[in-house]
Formats: C-alpha cells, sequence, structure tokens
C-alpha cells in the first residue's frame, strides 16, 4: 500500500511548531543587537557575561537550589512509595489512592494555592521556603509517580518473585532486586521534579513570603520587558532544563531493556 | 504476590501528604465559600450570599463560560492538531517510539514563564515573526492583532497543551487493534468509511481523555491569557487570585473557585464514564496495560 506523504509534513510541521519558540530563544540570544528583531546583526556573547555579573540573579539561583533539591527528594520519595503501592501490591482501595496522587494535577493551580493560602492563615504559619517546598511537593506528586510506576510496570515480577522463592526476605528482595531494577527511574523522577520545582511560576509566588527564588526574582523582568540579555538568561534556563530532562528520560528509556 | 501490609505502609505518608497538602486546603476553601467579609474582617458564620452574588453577577457567570468555551477551543484544536501525530507516531513509527514522544514533551520543561517570554518575543509588533515577514517583504506594515489579542492566547494555549491530547491519543492508537481496519477494508469499505465508522469509535476514549486533560489545564492557565492576552487577559481564575490579593474578599474568591471545581467534577465523572465503558478504559483500570 502506497502511503501519502502528507502525514509526514504534518509532523513535521508540527514538530516544528514545538521548537520554534526554542528556536527563536536560541537565535536571538548570540545576536548583537539591542533589538530582538529581525535581520541579525552579527554573533556575540555580551549578553551571557551581562546576565553572569548580575549579582541579584546568582542569589536567586542560590536559593532556587534550597527550594527544589529538597522538593526533587520528598517528592521522588513520595512518588516512589505511591508507585510501589499502585503496582506491586494488593491492597484495598487501590483505585482512591491512584485518584488522591492524581488530584493535584487536576486542581488548577491558582486554586490550590489560595486554598493552600487559607490553611497557612489559619494555622497562623508565615510563608517561607518550607511553605514552597510543601506546597510544590504536592503538585509534582504526580509526575513523580507517573514516572516511577512507569518504570516499575516494565520490570518482570518472576525476578522478584525468584528471590523470594530462592529464600531472601521481601524486605532484601526489595533491595538487591526491585531497587536496583527501578534505581534510573528514581533518577529520572528526581530531575524532572527538580526542572519541574525550579520554573514553577503560579504556586511558588503565592507560597512564598520574603525569600524569593530565581522563578519569582525574573518573572516581573519576563513578564514585561525584553531585551536580548533576558534571552540569554532564559537560553540558560532553557539549556539546564532541558539537559537533566534529557539525561533522566535516558536513563529512563534505557531501564527498559 | 506480598501481603497487603507492606503496600498500606507505604501508601500511609502518600496519603497523608495528599490529605494535608491537598485535601484539607480545599476543604478550608469550601468553609470559607460560605463566610463572609466585612471591611478587613472575615465574619464566620455561614451564609450562601457568595454563591448568590456569582449567579446574580453578569460579569462572573461570562467569566465562567469564557473559561469553558476556551476549554472546549482548545479541546478541539489540539484534537483536531495531534489526531494525526498519535497516529502518526502509534503506527507508522517503528524505531525510538519513546524518542519520539519524548521529544515532543521536552520543549514543555522550559518553564512556563520562559515559553511565555519566547512567544511575546515572537508575536510583538516589533518581534521575530513580523520582522521577519517585513524583512522578506511579505508584508509593508507589522501586524499589530498578533500579540495582545485572544488569538495570541489561543495559539500559545495550543502550543502549550498539544503534548498532552497527542499522548492520550497515542495511548488509544496503540491498543487499536489494526486487524479491524483491515477487516474493514476487506469488506469493502472506502478508506472513509473505515476511519469514519471503525477508527474514529475506537478511538475515542483517547479523544475524551486527552480533551479532559487539556481542558482542566485551559480553564486553570492564569499565566498565558494574562501574559500574551492584553485587553482580553481577564479570566475567572486571575478574578480568584485577585479576590485574594488586592481586592481582599477571601470568601467570594472561595466561592468561585469551588463553583468552578464543583463543574470540573461533574465533567469529570461524565468523561470518566465515557472512557470506563470502553476497552481501553476496562484495560488501563484493571493495569493490564
Amino acid at each position: 500500500m502506497r502511503t501519502s506523504r502528507l502525514p509526514l509534513i504534518w509532523m513535521w510541521m508540527v514538530y516544528g511548531f514545538m521548537y520554534l519558540p526554542v528556536a527563536v530563544i536560541a537565535i536571538f540570544a548570540f545576536n548583537d543587537s539591542e533589538l530582538v528583531a529581525f535581520p541579525l546583526q552579527g554573533f556575540t556573547m555580551r549578553w551571557f557575561g551581562q546576565v553572569l555579573g548580575d549579582g541579584r540573579l546568582t542569589g536567586g539561583l542560590g536559593l532556587t537550589f534550597l527550594v527544589s533539591i529538597p522538593v526533587a527528594l520528598l517528592s521522588t520519595l513520595l512518588g516512589a512509595m505511591a508507585a510501589l503501592a499502585l503496582t506491586r501490591y494488593r491492597m484495598p482501595f487501590r483505585g482512591l489512592l491512584l485518584v488522591l496522587v492524581l488530584l493535584p494535577f487536576l486542581i488548577p493551580k491558582v486554586i490550590l494555592g489560595v486554598a493552600q493560602l487559607i490553611l497557612l492563615s489559619e494555622l497562623g504559619i508565615e510563608r517561607s521556603l518550607l511553605t514552597i517546598i510543601f506546597g510544590q511537593t504536592i503538585v509534582i506528586l504526580p509526575f513523580t509517580t507517573l514516572v516511577i510506576a512507569s518504570v516499575l510496570m516494565r520490570i518482570d515480577r518472576r525476578l522478584e518473585e525468584a528471590a523470594t522463592d530462592l529464600g531472601a526476605s521481601a524486605f532484601s528482595a526489595f533491595r538487591r532486586v526491585t531497587l536496583p531494577l527501578m534505581k534510573n527511574g528514581l533518577l529520572a523522577a528526581s530531575f524532572i521534579a527538580f526542572v519541574l520545582s525550579s520554573s514553577e511560576y503560579v504556586l511558588t509566588s503565592l507560597l512564598s513570603g520574603r525569600s524569593q527564588p530565581l522563578s519569582i526574582l525574573v518573572a516581573s523582568d519576563f513578564r514585561f520587558n525584553m531585551s536580548p540579555a533576558l534571552d540569554a538568561l532564559a537560553l540558560m534556563i532553557v539549556a539546564a532544563n532541558l539537559a537533566l530532562i534529557v539525561i533522566g528520560e535516558l536513563a529512563r528509556l534505557r531501564s527498559k531493556s | 504476590m506480598e501481603t497487603s501490609r507492606t503496600g498500606a505502609w507505604l501508601a500511609l505518608p502518600v496519603y497523608s501528604a495528599v490529605a494535608a497538602l491537598c485535601v484539607a486546603p480545599l476543604l478550608i476553601l469550601l468553609a470559607y465559600s460560605f463566610f463572609q467579609v466585612s471591611f478587613v474582617e472575615i465574619i464566620k458564620e455561614p451564609t450562601l450570599k457568595n454563591y448568590a452574588r456569582i449567579a446574580g453577577s453578569e460579569t462572573y457567570r461570562w467569566l465562567i463560560l469564557k473559561a469553558f468555551g476556551s476549554g472546549l477551543t482548545i479541546s478541539v484544536v489540539t484534537a483536531i492538531i495531534g489526531y494525526p501525530v498519535a497516529w502518526y507516531i502509534a503506527k507508522r513509527v517503528t524505531v525510538m517510539k519513546s524518542a519520539m514522544l519524548t521529544l515532543l514533551l521536552v520543549p514543555l520543561y522550559t518553564g512556563d514563564l520562559v515559553r511565555i517570554f519566547a512567544w511575546r518575543m515572537l508575536l510583538g509588533a516589533e518581534g521575530v515573526l513580523n520582522t521577519f515577514l517585513m524583512w522578506t517583504g511579505a508584508i509593508r506594515e507589522p501586524i499589530e492583532a498578533l500579540l495582545f489579542s485572544s488569538l495570541a492566547t489561543h495559539i500559545v494555549l495550543t502550543y502549550n497543551y498539544l503534548p498532552f491530547m497527542v499522548l492520550g491519543l497515542w495511548l488509544a492508537f496503540e491498543a487499536l487493534d489494526d486487524r479491524l481496519l483491515e477487516a474493514a477494508s476487506d469488506l469493502g469499505a472506502g478508506k472513509m468509511s473505515a476511519f469514519r465508522r471503525v477508527m474514529l469509535p475506537l478511538t475515542v476514549p483517547g479523544l475524551v481523555a486527552g480533551g479532559m486533560m487539556v481542558f482542566v489545564m485551559v480553564v486553570g492557565d492564569y499565566l498565558t491569557p494574562q501574559l500574551v492576552g492584553g485587553a482580553s487577559g481577564i479570566t475567572i481564575v486571575s478574578a480568584i487570585n485577585d479576590l485574594f490579593g488586592t481586592a481582599f474578599d477571601w470568601p467570594l474568591g472561595s466561592a468561585i473557585a469551588w463553583t468552578m471545581l464543583a463543574i470540573l467534577a461533574l465533567l469529570f465523572c461524565a468523561a470518566a464514564l465515557i472512557v470506563s465503558r470502553s476497552t481501553l478504559g476496562a484495560a488501563l483500570t484493571s493495569g493490564e496495560a
């Protein structure tokens, strides 16, 4: 059967559309002009120098690590527990667990954010880095759970059964068989969680008090200004995020075989 | 299979986290929706006045309708664009299938603000697209209406949520047995009628699942309309945000939020019913997929 070329052309167009903004960021970060516009004026690295010399931004970056590393660890740990419970154990209310884990993904972030805000004010808790960490962890939990579950579903269960048949206790079967096999999934989940956390804006802005991570610091710049230096900053963020995601995905896909 | 107790112990911290950080806040939000505000004080006596105000206010009714209208529009647009893409990945791509899907999702990890910044650069009056078209001589004057318009909002929303639609449809196409299409054509069905009577009905669960995901995310999207929509950027979620900020009417904000949640929940139950009645849904819920 002869298939037409139309679907392939469509695919190229859709993928082109998806990468158009990334391409624009990449091109104009190196363009030697104050204006973000065609025609291109030549190659420069000076916008990167300008960004790296900005002390305010490096301080914000430090805070981002203070928030996003704990969020990555916490949401990966909880996601691993949820994924193990969902895929490995026969238990009552399995459907309920699935719904509850996915629930934070389905609630609009502004609504969840203001709800958490009310709870904090009722309990008399000041907003701080800690409130950002907990708030973000719950909206990232659905992603880490699904990533880890997708790896667990591919692990042959007979390997664990063989371990227990050969006399391993449930815990040591987990530690010596399941855990090494799901390691790549944990790595991928924590990288994705870190990226989602560091670029999260809506929830973070509602829950942050005086200490503001990078995503909040640059928010008003990104929202209202436009300059090649900002574009250079955007490219650095994009490059860092995409590198983490690609490493994580490679690890996750490699665990398939 | 191990004892169910280990599973329960594993699930316990997850249940606690969701209860404390998601369910409890939403319940307090519900309680607040029955309170009232007087100057800067919140009066904690139950009343239905907030809900009456929403029902009686033309602005809020219109904003709610507008939110669901955009949700529906973007769901349909992403379905039309994404359907051939999902089909192609599921049925024509043989090597690196997961990589193709990942490649589609990767641009989303650039972060909301950076993504919107890029689109503002692209669509602005003196932006990349306009200057490019003028440079090549395709247009003489910049097209002002590109940015800060309802069109811009719809373009960026489509961009943001298209991959989720493709993901939902791709699952449905993977579950679709090609032999059914062969049987249809063997029995004399033309391409069009095989599509309309076999392929489309069998991918409805994917359309519904992808559509619901896109719908709920469009309804809840706060940044995109605000930053690229210009005057058209006021949405029901931005109204909620304002009531918790400058306008300081937490109870009214809570009531609007819960009105939205209730409508979304109803739609979800309807969608879940459609998906669970299909074979794909049965396979997914029984955990065999």
